[in-house]
């Protein structure tokens, strides 16, 4: 939560104050911007729009909910993410997926940006 | 055609061939002893895991001299090292630490970091890769000589020297020797580090926190030799223990504190502050102030030209560090450790209050109470913490992160870090500081161990701490990653490509889950206990830690040394099906059984007693206990744990038989997730259909 608030507010000049009361009221449209700046989604070879449906906190982590609908069926998914590296050259994604019964994992960082997922 | 007869064949003679020459194996059982992996005991560690009768350990004592210079930020040092050798070997030269040589000009370590062209960077970052000269912060050695004056051979190798002894050290023998040295210290917030200074532009001031600024003695033990590990940044230290006299010479404004009792504090403090320290002593409640923020304020206006000297005695520390700054605020309270009064400071500057002044020195004296109730009494006479901006630990003193925001409000996950990382590196005056691991070796036991009782005390603190890392829950995204970016715990530091995971979080979550679901409070805590006990002063291994833990406790626990800490396998344990059964009187001298295949948990009809054969599955590599609870039909519940044994004969799936007078409404494995299983979606019966996903989804759009 922290780094992804600092992320934030140096990207766009704000200041989030994440669960605090100060906590600014419109700041999913930042998370928004953030997301589709940064995480791009192609299933089988066509790039696919995310329908960011919003996030919620858990201790010091943030969870974001996003979906891509109208799928019938996944062979791969390639990840183009830079989430965080901008400011943390160290910053290491940890990305997942579940399609059925298959779990696949792959691990991206500033060197990686992107990676493929295949079911 | 050819092809189709060779198979025809093959297959006719297929049952006599694999019945003559079929494939034997290895014991593979994951309950077999550990005879494979742990070095055999010996006279200096035996077989309980206890320091043998063999048992041997180096000493090094330090008289030191070291002045900082605040316009040049640098450090000149002048020591005598006294090395005693306790070994039953003879030793041919002597390997010293030279840690700074890490920031040397031509150090090596930003060579074996792999790079690429990025996309985008920030300007400063630019600069710093692209343009500017390398920062040059190694260490200077201007001389090592014999105690008459006459230089004494040595040889640099990046962060380690080897010192070429004239003739052997015989066993029982000390040397003792001279090094004089200087370097440029590092600014700690722009180039990172365990040490350095904070400068701040709007007063023109600097926070210095200093470790590693002398040339240190490697470890040699009955393990490695010596431990002449090169430092490539990651990885810390080992370090023997001694007696320190050190001399600290800084700009008279300055506040400082350092390992060791102050010798000269009338020299150094003014009549009000050694009658507000003195009234800290006897304050076990609340922290009193003995430099305020006015005080502090006042120093930072000007810059004295004239110095002071600091001087101190430190009896058995593995290592030395101080802090000072004309900007310091300093306050303590006294701590209760059964009897003995201790005392916690804290030192901060102006821009760390009042977050600092709130909770510090409480956090400090909290650790101190808490690890002690679970290893043994803090055996030194202070602990401090520093406003450093960072998370780093030395003897008696750490240096801590957290800033409140300009008009001095503070977030509650503010709060929680800086107290969070406080006992953490408070914490580490118990291990590494005292129970002396080899950090280079094995960060796992220094900073999993130390995780682990974090949460105690981060509990004790208070009972609604938001706790992360530890929890079995929070492990599992590590855990159930990608497996070729997961080393076992059971490996250096410098090598492992999830750091906090693997060396704080996994061991720190073993720990957890070996006292609570495990092993059970009353049997770790006192195994654990013993383990600190029998090794604080020594340097222990690996193995004395799984041994003492099973010596103490009387739990075989090879099985789960083996999976947690030696292999990345994963725990995924869940419920594979169902049969309902009820009986039903055959005759005189027999009962049978009839299934009952109605569709669910219930039955179709009413009995006394109802039955139910239970297949557990486990696709995950780990072997843990099966925790189930059942919810009956009435909404009553009762759980079973069957030990991690019921897996001895198999690694697949066991099936177990659950007998009641209530019918089950369902069924869950692990409810309270704590054995990090990573997939949750076989552990309910019947299967749970929607997940986080869906209950996010339907909350927000309604």
């Amino acid at each position: 939560m922290d780094d992804i608030e600092l992320a934030l507010n140096k990207d766009y000049n704000i200041d989030l104050q994440l669960t605090t009361k100060k906590e600014l009221p419109n700041n999913d449209v930042y998370f928004e911007k953030y997301l589709r700046d940064k995480l791009k989604f192609t299933i089988d070879g066509t790039q696919k729009k995310f329908n960011y449906i919003g996030k919620e906190y858990e201790n010091d982590l943030v969870y974001f909910y996003l979906e891509i609908e109208n799928i019938n069926q996944v062979k791969t998914i390639k990840i183009n993410n830079k989430i965080l590296i901008k400011h943390f050259p160290e910053q290491q994604n940890l990305i997942k997926s579940n399609v059925g019964k298959k779990n696949k994992s792959i691990l991206l960082n500033n060197e990686e940006t992107s990676g493929i997922l295949e079911h | 055609m050819k092809k189709i007869g060779f198979l025809l064949l093959s297959f006719v003679f297929m049952p006599q061939f694999n019945a003559q020459t079929k494939q034997g194996h290895t014991n593979e059982n994951k309950f077999r002893q550990m005879y494979d992996l742990l070095a055999t005991p010996n006279e200096q560690h035996n077989a309980t895991g206890a320091p043998g009768k063999g048992y041997t350990q180096q000493k090094v004592d330090y008289v030191i001299d070291v002045t900082l210079d605040d316009d040049k930020k640098q450090i000149t040092g002048a020591e005598t090292i006294t090395y005693h050798n306790n070994s039953p070997d003879k030793l041919e030269f002597l390997w010293v630490q030279l840690d700074q040589n890490m920031r040397a000009k031509d150090s090596k370590t930003p060579d074996i970091n792999t790079n690429k062209i990025p996309e985008k960077l920030s300007k400063t970052r630019f600069e710093k890769t692209f343009e500017n000269e390398p920062f040059d912060g190694g260490f200077n050695i201007m001389s090592v000589t014999n105690v008459d004056g006459s230089p004494l051979s040595y040889t640099i190798n990046q962060t380690m020297m080897r010192i070429n002894l004239l003739k052997p050290l015989a066993s029982g023998e000390k040397f003792k020797f001279n090094i004089n040295w200087w370097y440029n210290i590092n600014n700690h917030r722009e180039d990172g580090g365990r040490s350095g200074y904070e400068h701040f532009p709007k007063d023109g001031n600097n926070n210095y926190v200093i470790a590693q600024f002398y040339p240190r003695l490697c470890v040699y033990n009955n393990v490695e030799g010596w431990q002449n590990d090169q430092f490539w940044g990651r990885s810390e230290f080992a370090l023997e223990f001694g007696d320190f006299t050190v001399n600290i010479t800084v700009p008279e404004d300055h506040m400082l504190g350092a390992t060791g009792v102050l010798l000269n504090e009338k020299e150094v403090l003014s009549k009000t502050e050694l009658k507000r320290l003195a009234e800290a002593k006897k304050s076990f409640d609340n922290p009193v102030i003995i430099r305020t923020q006015e005080e502090a304020i006042n120093f930072e206006k000007s810059k004295a030209t004239k110095t002071k000297t600091w001087k101190f005695f430190a009896e058995n520390v593995r290592d030395y560090a101080f802090a000072t700054s004309r900007k310091f605020i300093w306050d303590g309270m006294a701590v209760d450790i059964n009897g003995k009064t201790v005392m916690a400071y804290s030192l901060y500057s102006k821009e760390a209050n009042p977050l600092y002044g709130d909770h510090s020195t409480r956090a400090v004296a909290q650790t101190l109470k808490t690890y002690s109730q679970y290893t043994f009494d803090y055996p030194y006479h202070k602990a401090i913490s520093v406003d450093g901006q960072m998370g780093m630990e030395y003897p008696q003193i750490c240096f801590n992160p957290g800033r409140p925001n300009p008009d001095g409000t503070y977030s509650d996950r503010v709060k929680y870090t800086m107290i969070k990382v406080t006992i953490h590196e408070v914490g580490h005056n118990f291990f590494p500081m005292i129970v002396n691991s080899d950090e280079r070796q094995w960060t796992w036991m220094d900073e999993g161990l130390n995780s682990y009782l974090e949460m105690l005390a981060e509990l004790a603190y208070d009972k609604n701490f938001p706790m992360s890392r530890g929890l079995p829950k929070n492990i599992v995204n590590y855990m159930s990653g990608d497996q070729s970016k997961i080393a076992p715990i059971m490996s250096k530091g410098d090598n492992v490509y999830s750091f906090g995971n693997n060396a704080y979080g996994k061991p720190a979550t073993g720990l957890w889950m070996l006292r609570e679901t495990i092993m059970g409070k009353e049997l770790f805590d006192h195994a654990f206990k013993t383990y600190a006990q029998r090794w604080m002063f020594k340097h222990p291994t690996p193995e004395d830690f799984f041994r003492t833990m099973e010596d103490a406790s009387g739990v075989d626990l090879d099985w789960f040394w083996r999976g947690w800490f030696f292999t990345t396998d994963i725990t995924d344990i869940g419920i594979k099906g169902v049969k309902k059964f009820y009986s039903s009187k055959v005759d005189e001298d027999s009962v049978g059984f009839i299934e009952d295949t109605s569709e669910g948990l219930g039955f179709s009809t009413k009995q006394s007693k109802y039955h139910y054969e239970i297949t557990y599955e486990k696709p995950g590599g780990l072997v843990m206990p099966i925790i189930v609870e059942f919810t009956f039909k009435d909404g009553s519940k009762e759980r079973k744990t069957y030990p991690a044994q019921i897996w001895r004969y198999t690694d697949d799936e066991v099936t177990k038989v659950f007998s009641s007078s209530k019918e089950i409404e369902s069924i869950v494995a692990d409810p309270d997730l704590e054995t990090a299983d990573v997939d949750t979606s076989n552990n309910s019966f019947p299967r749970e259909k929607s997940d986080k996903f869906d209950k996010f989804k339907k909350e927000i759009k309604g």
